[in-house]
């Protein structure tokens, strides 16, 4: 355990976000799942991190815990200098909306909505004028590029473009991480580089990412891989700078 | 195949429950309220249909309209000479007969006893309505002073119907009059505007001797004419004729200078029996009739009910294909055609109606009873025969199961099996149907903000009619009736002296116009440089009557027992001398602000002092020069659907109908003290007498139900609409739980969830009260011109009833908002 805890995440930067023996259990009328259990684990600012592990490893689970969906069992969980277990649904609320973007593998676009409105979506609520809004939105929109596609509906984009709008929908907040659950998970290998290429450079251009993949190509493009296995980080080992 | 139809539709119900729920309640409610109105409406329209041969017997009418002021007043009585008249005129007409209601005393063994709908028959009623008997026949009252009498008011009065041949006893206008029983009579059925408990043939022009006027007055509608067609003939015929019968038979008359002709105001028409009770014409009704307006009412809005029940069912329909899809789609692949998937799912709606039906018979059976005797009506629930409700239930089945199962079916079997198997896209929705729902939604909500406005006004209005300040005080009278009576003809100011005396009583006054008596009686009243006369109404009243009824003065002064002017008593019967004496004295009167209007003084108190001739006595021996000494305020004696009477009071010592009686004290103790004082003045005229709270509740007691019915049928119909909206609201908080679950990662709050689904369903009430406001203003105002004293049409029922749909609204999917706001979104996003 110690050993585990001195390796991880320090790049010399703030810590973003620290999980000290942190468990979570899912009880059932029958049975009991312990999903995490007692995760150590440093995510420092700037960082792009990837998760992989089988399935049912408990991936998802840290990643909704990181992002505040979910919320441990025990154990402490420290972002940005507070802790946050214990905290109140509408403070995680609270929290969930100024810091952290989500990515789905799933997409989760709203149906009814256009692209547009699906991106603006995560700007209604955070009071941000409406002039302020469109700025915000056209310019992430350039940056995925899906502007030309503005006022198309999700059913009408291919898989990889709905990844884009996802992705332009987590920034457009300006989000302090980014939370991708199997980005490329429902993509082809083409989008899926494509996506991988866009994170890598959202990350050089400061944003702080945790990923989960299984793939271990698209988990090349992270600085640092955590893997997992039966809800416990095993090894880590960061790429070579 | 159709087993396995029948398995699949009641699976899908299980399914859900609430959808399930929601239908079959929503379709039972609806067809309760159907059933019901249908009973109700079957029933209005049966009166007198069941008298044999009831399309050749007619009832002839008056119908009054004032040249004057416009007013109009439809009359079931007509004048006796116009029903000989008419008989002499059309020989289309077999046979005639004039009925008249005067309560006779029922005297037997010396005990004297009120009596109600005893009727006078100038000839063999029975002859022109051949009403069923138990015993005798037809020919019962073909002689004069025989009488029939009702089974169970000969049981009442004598203890057996084996009466025939027995003596009846009754006294009217003073003196004991023995009639034969010669027949009795089955019970009148409720259905009927008959009231009768006994038919009296009597020598009409001999019994009315004293006041032969009576017989040749064109004026006086104091009675109601049958006649029966002979087989063929046609009652359009005589109605089109009865105009230039006018013209032939009604004289010219003269009053003073004036010349006036009966006809003039009065239209006569023929009217079917089986037409009466829902007739124009409600004035002077033997029974209270209903108008077909209220009918058609409550049938529009048990439909309405009805519907809103079908678009729940449509709409949940729909709302629900897509989960169906997929068992579309395979059916189509595994070769069903179009035509057969709609006939199940029509099958299966029909399933749904029958079930909601079985719900609605037993509810049926259950709340006839009450509803019946609430609006007392005699409602009986049989299945089978002409009066069955057997083939409205069958068609009520089938109508409501093709009606809502015919769009969700061929919605449903519209899908394309390969899109639907493939895309997996079983959350998102055909464009369209959501449209189509907010409309339907809209609709049911801007009905039911309808019928909340039209009950809030016309509750506001039944309040208002019993509140209004009647221009004199209202409370603590006690109406004492039958002082017309012969006996007591001049009893009246030693009964009111006495009662003045009664511990707790503080004033008593004699008058022919009270607390919602029916009594009315116009004169004309000529004013200097008008040509012809002002109709103005003219009661007797004593010089206590002012104080008693609780009446204000707004200028001159009351009456005065000490100045002989004052006094206007004529002797009964009437004589020609006194007649011409009083024409050539004149006398002093009182009128109320109306009358003083009418007579052209806006300012009361100028009118004081004036004199006018006004028609008092005898046509013929002249007019009365009549000098106004005070005005009174304008007092409201009759329902508020009435206009306000123009008066002038003429203070007599006899011939009044009423003693005012205004007391302090305990009401029982004071009604027991007026009655002994009537005791020891008179045991052959029956002591009666009512509190003005009772004069007033019966007096409004039938629009009050109507109004409570009203209400509990809007009632019905807003619950029918939450629960299409609840069902509708679980529905698409099911549907949107992906999205709310991603408005919810990206940082909305419960409350904004909430505030979200809250919004959704309140445009389209929004949106209805827009739709509702217009219509309801328009018909409520239409509704209230049929009062003279109506409230005002202000904003606030609208606003109520804008706000009451939308609480109900919101209350009814706050549940749901605030459930899937509150999920966790992981697991709506865990799995797509
Ligand atoms: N809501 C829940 N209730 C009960 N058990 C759950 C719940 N969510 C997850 N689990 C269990 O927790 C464990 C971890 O699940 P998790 O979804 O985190 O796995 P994962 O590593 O993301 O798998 P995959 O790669 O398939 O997405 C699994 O055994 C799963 O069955
Ligand atoms: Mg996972």
């Amino acid at each position: 355990m110690k050993e585990v805890d001195s390796i991880v995440g320090n790049e010399g930067n703030r810590l973003m976000l620290s999980m000290r023996e942190l468990s979570r259990v899912y009880r059932t009328d029958t049975v009991e799942t312990t999903a995490l259990d007692g995760i150590f684990l440093d995510v420092a600012d700037g960082e792009f991190v990837a998760i992989m592990g089988p399935s049912g490893c408990g991936k998802s689970t840290l990643l909704n815990v990181i992002g505040m969906l979910d919320s441990p069992s025990s154990g402490s969980y420290v972002f940005n200098g507070t802790e946050v277990a214990g905290l109140t649904e509408s403070k995680l609320a609270d929290f969930r909306k100024r810091n952290i973007g989500f990515i789905f593998q799933s997409f989760n676009l709203v149906d009814e909505l256009t692209v547009r409105e699906n991106i603006e979506l995560a700007l209604l609520y955070h009071n941000v004028p409406a002039a302020e809004r469109r700025a915000r939105v056209d310019e992430v929109m350039d940056k995925v590029g899906i502007a030309h596609r503005a006022k198309h509906r999700p059913s009408q984009l291919s898989g990889g473009q709905q990844q884009r709008v996802a992705v332009a929908r987590a920034l457009v907040a300006s989000p302090k991480l980014i939370l991708a659950d199997e980005p490329t998970g429902n993509l082809d290998t083409a989008h899926g580089e494509e996506v991988m290429k866009m994170l890598q450079a959202l990350n050089a251009e400061g944003s702080t990412i945790v990923m989960v993949t299984h793939s271990p190509s698209h988990a090349d493009y992270a600085g640092r891989v955590v893997n997992m296995l039966d809800g416990r980080i095993l090894v880590e080992h960061r790429r070579a700078a | 195949m159709w087993r396995n139809y029948v398995t699949v539709g009641i699976r899908a119900l299980a399914k859900s429950r609430t959808y399930a729920f929601i239908n079959i309640f929503g379709l039972a409610m609806g067809m309760t309220a159907c059933l019901m109105i249908l009973l109700y409406v079957r029933y209005e329209l049966s009166y007198d249909r069941w008298i044999p041969g009831s399309d050749r017997i007619h009832q002839v009418q008056s119908w009054y309209k004032s040249q004057e002021t416009g007013q109009e007043a439809q009359l079931q009585m007509t004048p006796y000479i116009s029903g000989k008249s008419i008989r002499d005129s059309f020989p289309q007409i077999e046979s005639e007969v004039y009925v008249s209601n005067n309560n006779p005393v029922f005297s037997r063994d010396g005990q004297a006893t009120s009596t109600e709908d005893y009727l006078w028959v100038d000839g063999n009623f029975l002859d022109v309505v051949p009403l069923p008997m138990v015993r005798g026949d037809a020919s019962a009252l073909g002689q004069v002073n025989s009488a029939v009498l009702t089974q169970s008011e000969a049981r009442r009065r004598f203890g057996t119907d084996d009466v025939i041949g027995q003596t009846m006893t009754l006294i009217t206008r003073g003196v004991a009059r023995d009639f034969r029983i010669t027949g009795i009579l089955q019970d009148l059925p409720r259905n009927s505007h008959f009231r009768i408990n006994s038919l009296i043939r009597i020598d009409y022009p001999a019994y009315l001797g004293d006041t032969p006027d009576v017989l040749t007055c064109w004026g006086c509608q104091n009675g109601w004419v049958y006649v029966k067609l002979r087989p063929g003939a046609d009652a359009g015929a005589i109605e089109a004729g009865l105009p230039a019968w006018e013209d032939r038979a009604i004289p010219d008359e003269t009053a003073g200078e004036a010349r006036f002709n009966a006809g003039d105001d009065q239209d006569w028409h023929i009217v079917n029996l089986e037409d009466v009770h829902l007739g124009r014409a409600q004035g002077g009704a033997m029974s209270p009739g209903n108008d077909r307006t209220t009918i058609i009412t409550f049938a529009i809005v048990a439909l309405l009910i009805l519907g809103m029940a079908v678009v729940n069912f449509t709409n949940l329909a729909t709302a629900r294909a897509s989960q169906r899809a997929r068992e579309v789609a395979l059916r189509k692949a595994l070769g069903a055609t179009r035509r057969q998937l709609v006939m199940q799912f029509v099958g299966e709606s029909i399933i749904v109606a029958v079930v909601a039906m079985l719900i609605a018979l037993a509810l049926l059976e259950l709340l006839v009873p009450p509803f019946a005797s609430f609006l007392e009506a005699d409602l009986q629930v049989a299945y089978l025969g002409a009066d069955g409700i057997g083939l409205p239930v069958l068609g009520l089945v089938l109508v409501v199961g093709i009606l809502g199962g015919l769009y969700p079916a061929f919605f449903l079997s519209r899908f394309e099996p390969a899109s639907v198997l493939k895309a997996n896209k079983s959350s998102s929705e055909t464009p369209g149907t959501g449209r189509l729902r907010s409309a339907l939604v809209v609709a049911q909500f801007a009905v039911s903000i309808g019928l909340i406005i039209c009950t809030a006004i016309i509750y506001g209005q039944t309040v208002y009619a019993r509140t209004v300040d009647p221009g004199f005080r209202r409370d603590h009278i006690l109406q004492v009736d039958e002082l017309s009576r012969y006996q007591l003809l001049d009893k009246g100011e030693m009964l009111a002296e006495r009662m003045r005396r009664v511990p707790g009583v503080e004033a008593a006054g004699l008058t022919t116009i009270g607390v919602a008596t029916d009594n009315q009686n116009n004169t004309g009243v000529m004013v200097p440089g008008r040509p012809d006369p002002v109709t103005i109404g003219i009661y007797q009243v004593d010089e206590g009557f002012l104080g008693a009824m609780g009446m204000e003065l707004v200028a001159g002064r009351w009456f005065d027992a000490a100045r002989p002017m004052d006094d206007m008593t004529l002797p009964y019967p009437p004589e020609p001398a006194s007649q011409r004496a009083l024409a050539a004295r004149g006398g002093n009167i009182v009128i109320n602000e109306l009358a003083a209007r009418r007579l052209g003084f806006e300012d009361p108190a100028r009118a004081v002092g004036r004199t006018f001739r006004a028609g008092l006595i005898q046509n013929e021996l002249g007019l009365v020069p009549v000098t106004v000494i005070g005005v009174v305020r304008d007092a409201r004696f009759r329902s508020v659907r009435q206009p306000m009477d123009p008066i002038m009071f003429q203070n007599t010592n006899t011939g009044h109908s009423n003693i005012i009686v205004r007391f302090n004290g305990d009401p029982a103790q004071v009604r027991a003290g007026i009655e002994r004082v009537w005791k020891g003045v008179t045991t052959e005229v029956p002591f009666e007498a009512e509190f003005s709270d009772g004069i007033m509740a019966e007096l409004y007691e039938a629009e009050d139900a109507r109004a409570q019915t009203f209400a509990a049928f809007a009632m019905l119909a807003i619950v029918v609409a939450c629960l299409g909206l609840f069902g509708l609201a679980a529905f698409t908080a099911e549907r949107r739980t992906k999205e709310i679950g991603i408005r919810k990662v990206l940082g909305a709050r419960t409350r904004d969830i909430v505030r979200l689904l809250a919004w959704q369903f309140s445009k389209p009430i929004i949106v209805a009260n827009l739709i509702a406001w217009p219509v309801a203003w328009w018909m409520m105002r239409d509704w209230l011109n049929n009062f003279d004293a109506r409230i005002d049409l202000g904003p606030a029922p609208f606003v109520l009833a804008g706000l009451i749909a939308l609480a109900i609204a919101i209350g009814t999917i706050a549940t749901h908002a605030i459930r899937v706001a509150r999920a966790n979104p992981i697991h709506a996003l865990r799995y797509e």
